[in-house]
C-alpha cells in the first residue's frame, strides 16, 4: 500500500524526503508541501509515514481489498518506543495495534559520527571500525597470516 | 527617521486619499483572492464534508464551554505560537514573519487612515513599531528564503529559482524591502529615487495582496481553522488517528 500526503496537516518540513529509500517523497513546488511523487516505486516500508512529525502521511490501500473509505493512521511516540495503528474499514470495523519500536530509550544508540575517527592502524585490522567494543565482546575471531597457508585452514 | 510618520510625507505627491482608496481596494482583492482560492480547490466543500464526517464520527458530544477552550488553546498554540512547526528555526522564522507582518500592516492602516497628513501629527510609537515590524519580517524572510525553504534544504533546488510557492515569500520579502528602502530614501530628500524606491514598494505590496488567489497568503486565514477543527476531532473522538499508546515498560 503506497503512501500519501495530508496536504492540510504537512509542514514542509522534509523528514519523509529525507528518510524515503526510493527517493519518491518529494516537495510539490506548488505548494511546498511533500508528495509522493511515484507511488508505483513506493517501497511501502513507511518509513516516511513514521517519521512524519505531523502524522501527515497515510498509507492508500490498493482497491482490491481496501476500497475507497478506510483509513490506515500511524502514531508514532518516541518517548514510549512506539508506534500504535489504527485501521478503519469501510464497514466502520476498526483495528488497532501497538507495537514497540525498539528496545533501549529512543536517541540512546550513538551515531556513527560520535565515534573517534579510526586510526591508520584499525585499517591494517580485519575488524570493522570500532569492533569489537561496539558488539559488546571482548574479542573476535580473526585468522592470523600463518593461518592463510594453502591448506592450514 | 525611524521615528517620523513615512505616508504623511508622501503627500508632497500623492493625495492621503489615494493611499486610503488603495488600501480598501487591496482589502478587496484579498477577500476576492481568498474566495476564489476557495472555490478553485473546492476547500470549502472538503471541509464541509468532513465536518459532517467527523460529526458522524464523534463518539462524545462537546459542551459550548469545552468548544471555547479548544478554540483558545487554538489560538494560544497554533496561532499566537506557530505550533504547528516541528522544526524550531522554521518556528522562530515564521514567528518573525507573523508578528512582523502583523506590526508593518496594522501600523500602516493606522498611520494612513488616521495620521494622513503633516498637519495631523503622529505618535512616535507607531512609525517605530512600523520599523520594527519591517525589520522582523526580513529577519523571518529572508531567514527562510535563503536557508530554511523545504525544496532548497531537501530536494536540492538552486536557491535562486523560484517555483510558484515562492510567489508570497517573494512579494512580501519585496514589499517590506521596498518599504524600507523607500523610507531611507525618502529622508534624504531625493525626490526622483524616493518615487522610484516607492514605485517598487507599490508594485510588490500590490502583487502581495492581487494574487492571492495563486500564492499562501490564504493560509492565514485556513490554518486556524483546519488546526481547530482537528482539535475538535481529537477531543470528541472523531478522529482517525490511533489513540496513545500505554506505557512501554522497557523505554
Amino acid at each position: 500500500m503506497p503512501t500519501f500526503v495530508y496536504m492540510d496537516s504537512c509542514d514542509g518540513c522534509g523528514e519523509c524526503v529525507d528518510i524515503c529509500p526510493s527517493d519518491i517523497m518529494h516537495i510539490d513546488p506548488t505548494h511546498r508541501r511533500a508528495f509522493n511523487i511515484e507511488p508505483n516505486f513506493c517501497w511501502e516500508c513507511y518509513a516516511c509515514v513514521k517519521a512524519c512529525p505531523q502524522n501527515a502521511i497515510d498509507v492508500r490501500g490498493y482497491a482490491d481489498f481496501a476500497p475507497l473509505g478506510h483509513s490506515v493512521r500511524v502514531l508514532r511516540e518516541e518517548e514510549k518506543s512506539t508506534i500504535s495503528w489504527k485501521i478503519k474499514f469501510r464497514d466502520g470495523r476498526e483495528k488497532n495495534f501497538v507495537s514497540p519500536i525498539r528496545t533501549t530509550p529512543w536517541g540512546s544508540i550513538k551515531s556513527p559520527s560520535d565515534y573517534d575517527l579510526p586510526s591508520e592502524d584499525d585499517f591494517k585490522s580485519q575488524h570493522l571500525a570500532h569492533e569489537p567494543e561496539t558488539l559488546n565482546v571482548e574479542k573476535l575471531p580473526a585468522l592470523t597470516r600463518d593461518q592463510l597457508k594453502l591448506g592450514v585452514v | 527617521m525611524f521615528t517620523s510618520n513615512p505616508f504623511a510625507e508622501l503627500t508632497a505627491f500623492l493625495p492621503p486619499q489615494a493611499m486610503q482608496i488603495y488600501i480598501v481596494l487591496m482589502l478587496f482583492a484579498v477577500v476576492l483572492g481568498t474566495v476564489l482560492d476557495m472555490l478553485h480547490k473546492n476547500s470549502a466543500k472538503y471541509f464541509t464534508r468532513r465536518m459532517a464526517k467527523s460529526k458522524a464520527a464523534a463518539t462524545r458530544e462537546l459542551s459550548v464551554g469545552k468548544k471555547a477552550s479548544i478554540a483558545v488553546k487554538t489560538l494560544a498554540v497554533e496561532v499566537a505560537a506557530a505550533g504547528e512547526f516541528c522544526n524550531p528555526q522554521r518556528r522562530i522564522s515564521h514567528l518573525f514573519m507573523f508578528y512582523g507582518f502583523l506590526l508593518y500592516l496594522g501600523t500602516t492602516v493606522v498611520m494612513i487612515f488616521a495620521y494622513p497628513t503633516p498637519a495631523t501629527l503622529t505618535p512616535e510609537f507607531l512609525p517605530a513599531l512600523w520599523n520594527i515590524g519591517v525589520i522582523m519580517l526580513l529577519i523571518g524572510g529572508y531567514w527562510f528564503f535563503f536557508l530554511l525553504r523545504i525544496n532548497v534544504v531537501q530536494d536540492g533546488q538552486p536557491m535562486f529559482r523560484l517555483v510558484l510557492a515562492d510567489l508570497f515569500i517573494v512579494t512580501l520579502l519585496g514589499s517590506s524591502t521596498f518599504a524600507l528602502v523607500w523610507e531611507i530614501v525618502q529622508t534624504t530628500g531625493n525626490l526622483v529615487w524616493t518615487r522610484i524606491a516607492f514605485g517598487f514598494y507599490i508594485l510588490f505590496t500590490t502583487l502581495l495582496f492581487s494574487t492571492v488567489r495563486w500564492s499562501k497568503l490564504a493560509h492565514m486565514f485556513f490554518k486556524p481553522v483546519v488546526a481547530f477543527q482537528r482539535r475538535l476531532e481529537e477531543a470528541s473522538g472523531a478522529s482517525s488517528m490511533p489513540p496513545p499508546a500505554p506505557q512501554n515498560e522497557r523505554s
